[in-house]
């Protein structure tokens, strides 16, 4: 579904400071992958993601969404079909605005504005079920301001916004990072929930080794702008922390060694 | 204060309460600073003033000031997103142009309404004393431009709009094109200016191009008193809280005029000073109502 | 008989208090910017009045030159109920005009104008002759063909004179096509150079070095509040400088042909008293300025290379060296 081709991004080209934050990337993405990206700091991934979404347009390469190229394609244009959720529990609700507005927003991804009302009678109940299934007790705070809420609340809720009209696209990044571990939890458990249940095609970021390998079909290493490693199916199935890490060593040592051997011989 | 004077403060509070909308919308819900409204408002006067020297019907040669206003609202808009110069930078630069544009559409600095016909002469002829027609006329418009715009706001394209000014991240991440949704915003705030300008020219007798001056900071005054003092939570409290500002705000100062201790006058010149100080007041409110509501406990 | 006494006293009582109420006459002063003229303007009115020994309650305001402030003087003059209101300038005039109309208890109320250039451009009168409403006044309409009979006499061959004007002024544009119409009668053509502020005069009369034989200043408060500037430039390139504002003269233009503004003040104290003695605004035409003075700056003519021709050496009201 999507393509990578040489995706190259450097950050302040032509200058003194000049970083090569993605390297010539060649990533394929299938239709209900569920991919855990993890690396080292600074390895790239929040960079791949923004890609991905639109922030910037690739310096080199190609990004191709079902065929079609969209490496210039604005953020928003790219929001048609790309659900995301932040770091940042409040960067994806608006908190001047109410629950159900915030809602209403999301309902009408992708399609023209215009001047019906924004909140509409009939949408009221469907919010109601859909805030239910997260079981905060959100359904009963339609009208509240979403900046009263927690951060908690609010990363529920942009992850039920980012996926009330299911995206063919759903991009995580690090989005439990930033919340205590009961909420981070009860987070990835939604995660999981929603995208089984609406069978979405996702990346996900994270930090964490272990929920990488717990969830998704899919696990990519990213270091220093390249991929590494990329496990899936029955070999990902059966991976373990250790291993994991072994591997990393590994490969982590053969660059290592290339880079030294370039040096000294 | 005599009563004409407290009907006068309340006519001036009316019709640049429009123009206060106007910059709620921008400093407020877009969190863009847009000095263009120095530029707009007298743009919207001299359109309207030449319109009906020339013949048009006073009420559509408003609607030609919105259009005017309007457009100078996007040229501000357009310098931001598509050059990507700074808000402030960018409307600072429309203001400054506006003031050759308009003297240009006036043919000179100042065009004369006296004896023309005004959105005030239906209600003239109809017999009613003219400082009676003029706030209630203002106060119609007013009540139903500020309907309008609660309106707006709560439509798809409104909430939008809301969502623009306070997490643009995310609404982009929603499909929305915040650019087109800053130009549509900056443009319908100026128009709401221009409209108010072509009121105040008809209201006062002439469009002068040296109008405009203080127009930022007049409105800007106003948003911030009235949203102090009659609350801002929820967006058709805080519209509704913003024209009373206005009159709130033409009322202190009229009442500033006419405050005499001793021998010391509060004069004309004063009124920067005085604007600054309501100003500062207003936003120390919270404050001081924190800190005795809760000794009060 | 005591209740007969009674009513007497009461009804003399009555009287009394009625004489004693007809008291001094009530103005209201609408001037719209402190500035040295209209201060004269005022200060000449008053001295007018007092003069006369006539009574007067003033009310005086000033807008700060912020027509917003203009409007609501305007409002608050028909809370004073004056028996006269003098609106100095012409934006102050309006917005005095314009409360009135809403007003219907003022409408026979006199507005008296002073210190405006175009009462029919300004929609304050509709003739000049015949002003037709309770509005009429002074005009300090600068009568051009005296000033530039003027400037020809200190220089016969002038062919082009610079126009420095604000354009932000409406007193000084109206007056663009009267002083090029002039000219040409006289023989010579006019070169326009506008500014928008006070900071832009050094460049537009830089401008016009080189490009005209004379630069003319109108009263236009605008320039004449950076007016060291022009003298600067024109006393460095032997450019003569002429004013229509007596002032500047003593500050360095070489002459002017102006009033004084104290005079045009004066004179409108005159129509107003005869007004408020009953004359009626709709018939009392628009007076014009009639006592002009002639002031010449000797050192200023020597240093810009201008003679001074003798007959308005004779003239001069006053010369400074």
């Amino acid at each position: 579904m999507i393509q990578l081709k040489q995706f190259t991004k450097y950050f302040h080209r032509d200058g003194v400071d000049q970083v090569l934050a993605l390297d010539g990337i060649d990533l394929g993405v299938q239709k209900g992958d569920f991919i855990s990206i993890i690396g080292s700091n600074g390895a790239g991934k929040s960079t791949l993601l923004n890609g991905l979404a639109g922030t910037y347009a690739p310096d080199d390469g190609q990004i191709l969404f079902g065929g079609k190229d969209i490496g210039q394609w604005p953020e928003h244009r790219r929001a048609t079909f790309i659900g995301r959720v932040f770091q940042d529990p409040l960067m994806g609700t608006c908190g001047a605005l109410t629950v159900e507005q915030n809602l209403a927003l999301a309902k009408r991804r992708g399609k023209r504005r215009g001047f019906a009302l924004g909140v509409k009678k009939e949408d009221r109940q469907l919010f109601e079920d859909r805030l239910k299934e997260l079981g905060l007790g959100l359904e009963n705070r339609l009208g509240d301001r979403v900046g009263l809420l927690s951060g908690g609340q609010r990363q529920a809720l942009t992850m039920l916004m980012a996926t009330v009209i299911p995206p063919q696209v759903l991009l995580l990044d690090e989005h439990t990072a930033a919340l205590d571990p009961k909420t981070a939890r009860q987070i990835l458990d939604l995660t999981r929930k929603i995208i089984d249940d609406r069978h979405l095609t996702t990346l996900m970021v994270t930090h964490n080794m272990r929920i990488a390998i717990q969830m998704g079909n899919r696990l990519i290493m990213l270091h220093h702008g390249k991929i590494i490693l990329d496990i899936k199916g029955e070999e990902k199935r059966s991976l373990t922390q250790e291993e994991l890490v072994a591997r990393f060593y590994d490969r982590q040592k053969k660059e290592d060694m290339l880079t030294d051997r370039m040096l000294l011989g | 204060m005599t009563w004409y004077a407290i009907i006068g403060a309340l006519e001036q509070g009316l019709v640049y309460g429009i123009m206060v909308l106007g910059v709620y919308l921008t400093f407020r819900v877009l969190d863009f600073p847009d000095l263009t409204v120095d530029g707009s408002l007298p743009l919207g006067a001299a359109v309207s003033a030449v319109a009906i020297t020339k013949g048009v019907d006073p009420f559509a040669s408003i609607l030609l000031a919105a259009c005017a206003g309007f457009a100078a609202g996007m040229v501000t808009a357009l310098l931001n997103t598509k050059l990507k110069i700074l808000h402030l930078l960018a409307s600072i630069l429309t203001m400054i142009a506006l003031y050759s544009i308009n003297i240009r559409i006036m043919d000179g600095p100042n065009v004369s309404l006296l004896g023309a016909s005004t959105v005030l002469d239906p209600f003239m002829a109809a017999g009613t004393a003219g400082y009676v027609v003029a706030p209630v006329m203002y106060g119609l418009l007013a009540v139903l431009i500020t309907g309008g715009i609660v309106w707006f706001l709560h439509t798809e394209l409104g909430q939008a709009m809301l969502a623009t000014g306070d997490n643009p991240q995310m609404i982009r991440s929603l499909g929305v094109n915040t650019h087109h949704i800053i130009i549509i915003g900056v443009g319908l705030s100026n128009a709401l200016v221009a409209v108010s300008g072509a009121l105040v020219a008809q209201n006062q007798g002439a469009s002068d191009v040296n109008m405009g001056i203080g127009t930022i900071i007049a409105g800007l005054a106003s948003v911030i008193l009235g949203e102090t003092v009659f609350g801002s939570t929820g967006v058709t409290r805080t519209c509704i809280a913003v024209l009373l500002g206005s009159v709130l705000y033409r009322l202190a100062i009229a009442m500033a005029l006419g405050l005499k201790l001793g021998n010391f006058a509060v004069t004309p010149s004063d009124l920067n000073l005085i604007t600054a100080l309501l100003v500062v007041l207003a936003l120390m409110a919270p404050g001081i109502k924190r800190k005795f509501g809760g000794r009060a406990k | 008989m005591k209740r007969c006494m009674l009513t007497v006293f009461a009804v003399m009582a009555v009287l009394a208090a009625s004489v004693a109420y007809a008291g001094p006459y009530r103005i209201s002063v609408s001037q719209f910017v402190e500035h040295p003229a209209l201060d004269a303007v005022l200060k000449g009115f008053q001295d007018q009045l007092r003069e006369k020994a006539v009574d007067v309650q003033y009310h005086i305001h000033n807008a700060q030159a912020n027509m917003a402030t203009a409007n609501q003087i305007g409002h608050q003059i028909m809370g004073e109920k004056p028996d006269l209101i003098l609106a100095i300038a012409t934006p102050a005039a309006q917005a005095c005009a314009q409360a009135l109309k809403k007003a219907p208890h003022m409408r026979k109320t006199p507005l008296l104008f002073t210190a405006v250039t175009d009462p029919v451009g300004g929609g304050l009168v509709k003739d000049l002759k015949h002003p037709g409403a309770n509005i009429t006044g002074v005009s300090d309409m600068l009568p051009v063909d005296q000033h530039l009979l003027m400037v020809k006499t200190f220089l016969p061959g002038i062919k082009r004179m610079g126009f420095l004007y604000s354009a932000g002024e409406v007193n000084s544009k109206i007056l663009v096509p009267l002083f090029k119409a002039e000219a040409a009668k006289l023989k010579f053509d006019i070169k326009e150079a506008t500014i928008s502020k006070s900071s832009d005069v050094y460049q537009a009369v830089k401008s016009l070095v080189g490009q005209v034989d004379a630069v003319f200043i109108p009263t236009d408060n605008t320039v004449v509040s950076a007016l060291e500037a022009v003298i600067k430039v024109c006393t460095e390139n032997k450019l003569p400088l002429f004013n229509a504002d007596v002032d500047s003269v003593k500050r360095g233009a070489i002459a002017a042909m102006g009033f004084d503004y104290y005079q045009h003040g004066y004179q409108t104290g005159e129509m107003a008293l005869h007004i408020l003695h009953g004359a009626d605004p709709a018939t009392t035409q628009v007076e014009f300025q009639e006592k002009l003075q002639l002031h010449i700056n000797a050192q200023a003519a020597e240093q810009m290379g201008v003679a001074i021709p003798a007959e308005l050496l004779k003239r001069a009201d006053h010369v400074y060296n």
